[in-house]
């Protein structure tokens, strides 16, 4: 057999084996393209709360729990059940996340919930890059899939895992430690700053309580005050601020270990 | 009408005289189509017979069609040794159809603008039938076609096959050589991912640091300070459209010099004469383009063709696309195509600091410092960045062509040009270790903890923390230093998979994980790098099918005695894929 023959041969027989690798790669197509599809969902949902631990938490929760009187749950069954026919929108939900989180809200649709700050700042700020904001689109569709993804939870809701959150490295057995946690946790972050915790302008500056908390004139002790100020808001109105604004129900959701634990480290922050 | 039809139908022979009839119109048809080949002759062909007629019609073929008077209608028979050719050249083509084919193909669904292009790379992934083997076989056939130009110029190079009637052959080639790296190059970004995006940023700042034309070259190239939409558009005009018909254009020349002009070089032996009369005389036996070349490049097309499908369908090969290209972050590693490694290793040599340690110790000795001579400060003069990125590639890339120019030894035989070949040999190894300074691994230092996690779950790609199954992520708080590693499940813990459906003893990806994790960060301590750790490991449930990993390092920072911590958060969902 002459070289020719041989390549003739082969080379046909190479063709041959291309089409049925061909064929066998065309016919695992379908699966292969639905898998991508629910393992590119996955990653979408991974990637969307990346994006709302790092924007969203501040005024939504650290778990899109929602904070009293700022933001509202983004979990809880009835942002599934009703929402929509609130406001009236046509379309889907996760198209509503993505409308509102593209173009944020001028003025409060609750403003008995939430009141936002006053005139001249949005409730929600605009989020899409678009109007001047920081998200991409991508980026605003993944914060709508990874919130549409809690509708299972909110039908049948999971008790989360009780984790100092965020992930200080924290000593169970140091009270004030515990108290910063729980300063985040109950959403406190949300409007008053300490520094290296939060910046935010809702209420004051939590920065020198302690000090200033002593030589407020009618109450007890420095301790009497801050505990009042969770508990009953409107019994000092600080000036500059308005009465109604922080949450008055407080005293009832924080438990009394964490009051105490709130309350010693709050009373860490002297100024000097 | 109906009586002239009739007529006609009439005048049809039958029997033996309508069989030659149709045969000889079906081979008036083969004629045309082959541009000669009468249907005997293609029999003849495949059989492996001489030709049927004279004068040869399969030089015909050759000599009437235009597509077809590209190729000779012989070659000597040395001039095809495999062992002489390695079929570099052959295969460097074949890879730049490849190109052309796939990328037309992927021209349709892909879309140039900033917002979009990443969005429609995925919907070629995900929406697109075979979409993810085309784009596979886009990105293989393009690192195929730079490897194989790489080696077919350091094949003619040692065989010295770029003397005399070749000197500019050998220029079209390098210019060859630089298309095929642009190219590539701006290809790279047009995933819109952050791997293309940096790289590109990277790879296009050498333009920016250049004196005076800096800024506008800079311009030009990007369509902003930095890539943006007019820079995307750019690059994908440059990469689909403008250096597409340059290459054709070149190759073209190119082509024609080798095929046409002067012929592929014969062995060494051959042309300078110490070889047997009889290997000469075989040397210069003709090989007929039309069959037996022919059908040895059809031969080759069909290896190649089934080594591309199987190195797809066999995984053996994955075009990497990672998350978003972000402006606003950095990558942690970041890394050029292996190709480019050695323009990345040059960029890390900064020849002020060389300079400067090879001159000051000199300067310090007592005579200079008395005549008030300063060490030297040559960092100003000497941007690493404008002499490694902008003046020594060009340097290297004038060298390369002008070789025939410098090399005017006339000799081609290996014994009688030591030193050329002794020269090649060595850029051989400059430029493998050049590649090898060009890997993030070499000369960049990372800060301990982020290093440690960086191991464990890089930004980019998987990693052993991002290829542990859900199911094993059992939620804690896990601290390094006090959690024994082997104590977090035991063997009573077992779950299903819900990627194979096996049932599974124990968590081991979750163990090897924390156990790298402490480890690593242990080591670290030992070494005095993270005094006073605290390191913990946290998993919780963030959502239906969603857990999040905190990793949580604090340690005392020496200098200032600040406590710092490095924090870093992933989210890992059930329906997510464990390989890359």
């Amino acid at each position: 057999m002459k070289r020719i023959h041989l390549e003739i041969a082969l080379g046909t027989l190479f063709v041959i084996a291309s089409a049925v690798l061909l064929i066998i790669m065309a016919s695992e197509e379908p699966a292969r393209l639905a898998r991508f599809e629910v393992e590119q969902r996955a990653e979408q949902i991974e990637f969307g709360a990346l994006v709302f631990e790092t924007n969203c938490t501040n005024c939504h929760g650290s778990h899109a729990q929602g904070i009293p009187g700022k933001a509202p749950c983004l979990k809880c069954p009835e942002f599934f059940s009703d929402r929509l026919g609130e406001v009236g929108w046509g379309g889907s939900l996760e198209d509503y996340v993505v409308s509102v989180v593209t173009t944020g809200r001028q003025v409060s649709t609750r403003p008995a919930l939430y009141q936002g700050e006053g005139t001249g700042v949005p409730v929600m700020p605009t989020w899409s890059d678009q109007f001047g904001g920081p998200l991409r689109e991508d980026q605003i569709r993944a914060v709508a899939a990874f919130i549409v993804n809690f509708e299972s939870w909110a039908a049948e809701p999971e008790a989360p895992e009780a984790y100092p959150t965020p992930l200080f490295s924290v000593d169970v057995n140091d009270p004030i430690a515990v108290g910063r946690v729980a300063f985040v946790q109950y959403g406190c972050v949300g409007c008053h700053t300490v520094e290296g915790l939060s910046t935010a302008t809702t209420g004051p500056v939590m920065n020198g309580i302690a000090t200033r908390a002593a030589i407020r004139e009618g109450y007890e002790s420095a301790e009497d005050y801050i505990l009042t100020s969770i508990q009953n808001p409107g019994d000092y109105v600080v000036e500059g601020f308005n009465d109604g604004v922080m949450p008055i129900n407080f005293g009832e959701i924080i438990s009394e270990e964490d009051l105490t634990n709130l309350l010693a480290f709050l009373m860490t922050l002297t100024e000097e | 009408m109906i009586s002239s039809l009739r007529q006609r139908l009439r005048s049809i022979p039958r029997g033996p005289e309508l069989r030659k009839m149709i045969w000889e119109m079906i081979d008036n048809r083969v004629r045309i189509i082959t541009a000669g080949l009468s249907m005997k002759e293609l029999r003849a062909v495949l059989r492996g017979d001489p030709p049927t007629e004279k004068p040869n019609p399969r030089y015909k073929v050759i000599t009437t069609s235009f597509i077809a008077h590209l190729r000779p209608r012989y070659y000597p028979l040395g001039a095809t040794w495999f062992t002489h050719t390695f079929r570099l050249g052959w295969m460097t083509t074949f890879f730049f159809v490849v190109e052309v084919l796939t990328g037309l193909i992927l021209m349709v669904y892909y879309i140039p603008f900033p917002d979009q292009a990443y969005g429609s790379i995925l919907e070629i992934e995900s929406n697109v039938f075979l979409g993810e083997l085309f784009r596979d076989l886009h990105r293989l056939g393009a690192e195929a076609m730079v490897l194989f130009t790489w080696l077919h110029l350091f094949r003619t190079y040692f065989t010295g096959s770029y003397k005399g009637a070749r000197t500019f052959t050998w220029l079209t080639g390098v210019a060859l050589l630089a298309i095929t790296a642009w190219l590539s190059f701006t290809g790279y970004l047009l995933t819109w991912d952050q791997l293309g995006y940096w790289a590109i940023t990277v790879g296009s700042s050498m333009a920016e640091s250049g004196p005076v034309l800096g800024p506008a070259m800079n311009l030009v190239l990007r369509g902003a300070p930095d890539i943006g939409t007019g820079g995307l558009l750019r690059f994908y005009l440059n990469h689909v459209i403008l250096f597409p018909l340059i290459a054709i254009l070149v190759i073209s020349i190119h082509y024609y010099k080798v095929s046409r002009e002067h012929g592929i070089s014969l062995p060494a032996d051959i042309e300078e004469g110490n070889a047997s009369d009889q290997r000469k005389k075989e040397a210069n036996r003709r090989i007929d383009l039309i069959p037996d070349l022919l059908s040895h490049e059809l031969f080759l097309t069909s290896i190649g063709i089934l080594a591309l499908l199987a190195i797809v369908y066999f995984d053996w090969f994955n075009s990497p696309l990672e998350t978003h290209a972000n402006p606003q972050a950095t990558p942690l590693d970041t890394k050029a195509p292996w190709y480019f490694w050695w323009l990345q290793g040059l960029l890390k040599i900064d020849p002020a600091k060389i300079l400067e340690n090879l001159i000051n110790p000199i300067l310090a000795a007592p005579l200079f410092v008395n005549m008030g001579i300063k060490p030297l400060e040559l960092s100003l003069l000497l941007n690493s960045k404008f002499i490694m990125g902008l003046v020594v590639p060009p340097v290297v890339v004038g060298l390369l062509f002008a070789i025939p120019y410098i090399d005017r030894n006339p000799a081609r035989l290996a014994r009688k040009r030591p030193f050329a070949i002794l020269w090649g040999i060595a850029w051989v190894f400059i430029l493998l270790a050049l590649s090898y300074m060009g890997l993030p691994e070499y000369g960049i230092e990372t800060p301990p903890a982020t290093r440690v996690i960086q191991d464990l779950a890089p930004e980019e790609g998987m990693g052993i923390l991002r290829e542990t199954p859900y199911e094993e992520l059992i939620p804690g708080i896990y601290t390094v230093g006090e959690t024994n590693p082997e104590e977090i499940c035991g063997s009573d813990f077992t779950y299903t998979s819900s990627q194979t459906g096996e049932q599974v003893i124990g968590c081991a990806h979750l163990v090897e994980v924390f156990t790298e994790y402490s480890e690593g960060l242990l080591a670290a301590e030992e070494d005095g790098l993270l005094p006073d750790l605290h390191a913990i490991m946290l998993i919780e449930r963030y959502g239906p099918d969603l857990k999040r990993v905190g990793l949580d390092v604090s340690w005392t920072d020496e200098a200032t005695g600040e406590t710092k911590t490095y924090t870093k958060h992933y989210f890992l969902h059930a329906e997510r894929s464990l390989e890359e």
